[in-house]
């Protein structure tokens, strides 16, 4: 599969990271000489320095035959416009970043099918989005829905009340239990359990679930008593935070704290809404907060366009008693950093949109996958092919490598867990998890 | 700094508009053969004159209109409309006296109705005519009306519309001004149209029609009848039903009815605050007239509704006499007075857009005690105003007080009974027209008053009609600084 990025800021360098992996044709256009060196040398792909509207450049990038076109400069015009002229030299499908909300809404993607772009995306939205999933549900960590919800992974910090600690996970999973835990992150490490692991205390852990039995979940993980984010404080008015509180639900109080009067002023001209109080003040004034009422609020989100202070902020909050913080970390090196200060959810721009090109590259169902999160394994989805290994034997008696466990699988829509006992069929979704695992070794089970 | 010139040439030509109404006029006098015919005829011939020799003045004028002269030109425009407006009222000798001719103009053109005149029954129709027809013209304003007629004469229209426009904020229907004057011209004659025609079929007489439909629309408020025999329970529908809808925004009128969209009229918060100040005040005004009167039901309702109807859009007509009804009514009224109508009408007072603002600024105060620091909104239909705006809304409001208090003051101390001093006070800056009180009953005329207290009111009228600022700021010496 052919596939050009155009832009080779932190979303191409993330994506172009993702895709080289998959040792799939990628091209990287970017016209910045020294960005496009400090990333050719790294992986394995063609950097070349041009403009990405360049019609010459594009052709010698043989946009003509290409599969792909994303187009990640930080200029939404430049993106756009590349994307139009790639599309009409006969690439199949493009994809451009926008930072203008009202491209995004669904009654204007077939125009601008038609101008050329076929699929946009805005990473303050997903960021957004992301934020209020954080928030919804906030005793989970991670919430990540497989094929549309058949399937739901919700990554879980284990604390005191946890009823499954230190228990075989072979105890616990039995055939009929509704649960199946597929990673776990332990200090720095990640592993993917056997039936002899068992769960510890301050683990992370990865539970893999049907949406019905998500309560069952939030009672043996002992998060009951986390009370429902109802109100939220947000420090920092940007972009970000407006799609945030846009698409907030209608039971969420929020106040927005900025620094810049002037900002202020025009949150009130672009938010109408009753429920958000935009406050003129520092997000790091703790006499402001408590004037603020954090005490008696549920979830605190640092929003800014530093990361360090965003990360300082929300472990201030922690300590005045917030219990669910989300902090914005830009800077991708910070992210494990932040995850070990106890952080409750990481929101990283550039991550989120290139995981979410990588995502819709598996909607389309135009490559298997494998998709990355900041669990740092490995999630696959394979489809099995006719007579291959894996449909032969029941899963028990496969002999699964190391570091490697069957999540679940889709068939015929429908979401189901894995035992020992389950047949594979040809044609299902199977969701495979892996840690430090040759992904070719997996491949060949499934042909 | 002020160009002179072109402000003669502006005032001039519309001195010209001023004689076709007069034409007009004369028309009336001349089919109905009355005695006022030749005054009319003089006044039309002296008013062409004066229009003549000021375009002399005007001899190769620059054509540039800065914005003081724009306010000039607006405030000077009503002036001398009624100083040419009360000639047929003299020549014809039915008014004497300067001062109460002046009065009557201005009354008339600022869309107040308030009368000095205490024997209407003799007037000829001519007169008649043209009190109503100077109600009609003033009730869009003076310069809006040539700006939709001769787009070109007033060069910089968009600062005379500022200067002229009511309401803090302006909205447009066309990105031309003069196009969109025409619409709105369009909603009001359409307006006048319909209620002549709906007058007519409740049978009132045709000239009648016509001077009430033109007082109706304009929220005027001048009588072609000292009695209120014409007043028919049928009639009073009509006129409190096309009352209230030119109390409305006309803008928001144009775009509810062009859409056949009711809900885009609730939907406006201006209109929602007129819509509930109406209904609840009458609604009081009904309860304290079936209990304390004695009225029946329909009675009590038309009653109450027609006057809170009358007064909140500053027309000014009466269907009783109010002077009879409990005092506490009263204040009722004066509420009304004190508020008016939507901005973008051809009603007067603070405007329900204000008061619309003004609950939301007090709200944003008491949230304010709790959270010192926040950033609070003022959001008038989803949109946002901005803190100079509100500042002037607070400026307005204290102005609007001050005058009401000072002259309210005067009133009282030139020795007139207080509750008449405070309601006139109120009803010549908001442009309603009946005075409540002891000395003075809603259905008689001010010929009363000292001459001075007329004068005072013939300016209060003015400064009310203009929106304060336009006026007040020609009296800063900042206005006459050079440069």
């Amino acid at each position: 599969m052919k596939i050009i990025i155009a832009g080779a800021y932190a979303i191409g360098t993330h994506l172009a990271k993702l895709l080289s992996r998959d040792h799939e044709d990628i091209t990287l256009i970017d016209s910045d000489e020294e960005r496009i060196n400090s990333i050719g040398g790294e992986l394995d792909l063609l950097a070349m320095k041009a403009s990405p509207t360049s019609v010459r450049a594009l052709r010698e990038t043989g946009v003509a035959g290409a599969d792909l076109f994303i187009a990640v400069t930080p200029d939404e015009n430049l993106n756009m416009t590349a994307c139009v002229l790639a599309k009409a030299m006969g690439a199949k499908k493009t994809v451009a970043k926008i930072d203008n909300h009202e491209y995004i809404e669904p009654e204007q993607q077939e125009f601008f099918a038609k101008l050329g772009i076929s699929s946009l995306i805005y990473p303050e939205m997903l960021a957004g989005q992301d934020i209020n999933n954080g928030l919804k549900m906030s005793w989970v960590r991670q919430r990540w829905d497989v094929h549309g919800g058949a399937l739901v992974m919700l990554g879980i910090k284990l604390r005191e009340g946890c009823e499954i600690l230190n228990q075989p996970l072979k105890d616990l999973c039995g055939p009929d239990d509704p649960y199946h835990v597929v990673a776990i992150k332990r200090g720095g490490e990640t592993i993917i359990p056997g039936g002899n692991d068992s769960l510890q205390l301050y683990d992370l852990a990865y539970f893999m679930t049907t949406k019905q039995f998500i309560p069952y979940i939030r009672k043996i993980v002992g998060k009951e008593h986390y009370v429902d984010v109802k109100s939220v404080m947000i420090m920092g008015g940007g972009a970000t935070a407006v799609r945030a509180v846009k698409t907030m639900p209608e039971y969420m109080d929020v106040k927005i704290i900025d620094t810049d009067e002037a900002r202020c002023n025009h949150l009130n001209d672009i938010i109408d809404n009753s429920r958000v109080l935009v406050i003129n003040g520092d997000g790091r004034d703790i006499p402001l907060l408590i004037d603020e009422g954090i005490k008696s609020t549920q979830a605190f989100v640092a929003l800014t366009g530093n990361a360090e202070t965003n990360i300082l902020a929300c472990l201030t909050a922690k300590r005045l008693g917030v219990r669910k913080t989300v902090a914005m970390v830009e800077n991708i090196d910070y992210v494990p950093m932040a995850e070990s200060l106890d952080i409750g959810t990481i929101i990283n721009k550039k991550v989120i949109a290139a995981s979410h090109i990588y995502q819709m590259m598996l909607d389309a169902n135009v490559m298997n996958v494998r998709f990355l999160m900041s669990a740092n394994a490995d999630v696959a989805e394979f489809i099995p092919q006719e007579g291959a290994k894996i449909t032969k034997k029941p899963v028990r008696e496969l002999g699964l490598p190391n570091g490697m466990t069957i999540g679940g699988l889709v068939r015929d829509g429908v979401g189901m867990l894995v035992s020992g006992n389950t047949m594979i069929q040809a044609g299902d979704s199977v969701m495979v998890f892996c840690h430090d695992v040759n992904m070719k070794k997996i491949e060949k089970m499934f042909i | 700094m002020i160009n002179l010139k072109i402000i003669y040439k502006i005032v001039g030509s519309l001195l010209f508009i001023e004689m076709a109404l007069l034409m007009v006029c004369l028309g009336v006098a001349i089919g109905y053969g009355e005695s006022d015919t030749t005054a009319f005829a003089v006044s039309v011939g002296v008013t062409g004159l004066a229009g003549l020799v000021l375009r002399l003045f005007a001899h190769d004028c620059d054509n540039t209109l800065s914005r003081r002269d724009a306010y000039l030109v607006v405030t000077l425009t009503w002036v001398i409309f009624s100083l040419f407006g009360m000639l047929p009222f003299i020549i014809s000798g039915y008014i004497t006296d300067v001062t109460d001719a002046f009065f009557e103009t201005m009354s008339g053109f600022t869309t107040t109705g308030a009368s000095i005149i205490d024997n209407i029954d003799n007037y000829p129709h001519g007169l008649l005519f043209w009190r109503s027809l100077t109600q009609w013209i003033g009730g869009l304003g003076i310069v809006f009306f040539t700006i939709a007629l001769l787009p070109s004469l007033v060069g910089g229209s968009v600062k005379v519309f500022a200067a002229e426009a009511t309401g803090p904020i302006k909205t447009k229907l066309h990105p031309r001004l003069s196009t969109n004057a025409k619409w709105i011209w369009v909603v009001y004659i359409v307006i006048t149209v319909l209620c002549l025609g709906a007058l007519c079929a409740v049978g009132m007489d045709l000239f009648d029609s016509v001077n009430y439909a033109m007082v109706t629309a304009a929220t005027g408020g001048f009588a072609t009848k000292s009695s209120l025999v014409l007043f028919t329970p049928e009639v009073q529908y009509v006129i409190m039903f096309f009352c209230f809808i030119s109390g409305i925004n006309f803008t928001l009128l144009y775009a509810s009815v062009s859409r056949r969209s009711i809900k885009m009229l609730f939907g406006s918060a201006e209109f929602k605050f007129y819509f509930f100040l109406v209904s609840a005040i009458s609604a009081f005004i009904t309860v304290e007239l079936m209990w304390k009167n004695g009225y029946g039901l329909e009675h009590a309702v038309r009653s109450a509704v027609f006057h809170v109807v009358s007064f909140i859009t500053t027309t000014g007509l009466i269907n009783d006499d109010a002077g009879k009804w409990p005092h506490v009514t009263w204040v009722a009224l004066a509420i009304c007075m004190f508020f008016g109508a939507c901005s973008g009408s051809t009603s007067g007072g603070l405007k329900c857009i204000r008061g619309v603002m003004l609950l939301k600024t007090l709200k944003n105060e008491f949230k304010k005690i709790l959270h010192p620091n926040a950033v609070l909104p003022l959001r008038i239909d989803g949109m946002n105003v901005p803190n100079d705006k509100r500042l002037t809304l607070l400026s307005f409001l204290t102005v609007y007080l001050i005058l009401s208090l000072v002259c309210s003051f005067t009133m009282i101390a030139a020795g007139i009974d207080s509750t008449n001093s405070i309601t006139i006070t109120l009803s010549c800056l908001g442009n309603v027209g009946p005075t409540l009180g002891l000395e003075i009953g809603p259905t008689m005329s001010w010929s009363i008053l000292p001459d001075y207290a007329k004068w005072i009111c013939t300016v209060l009228m003015l400064i009310g009609r203009l929106e304060i600022f336009t006026v007040l700021v020609i009296f800063t010496p900042e206005f006459w600084k050079e440069s």
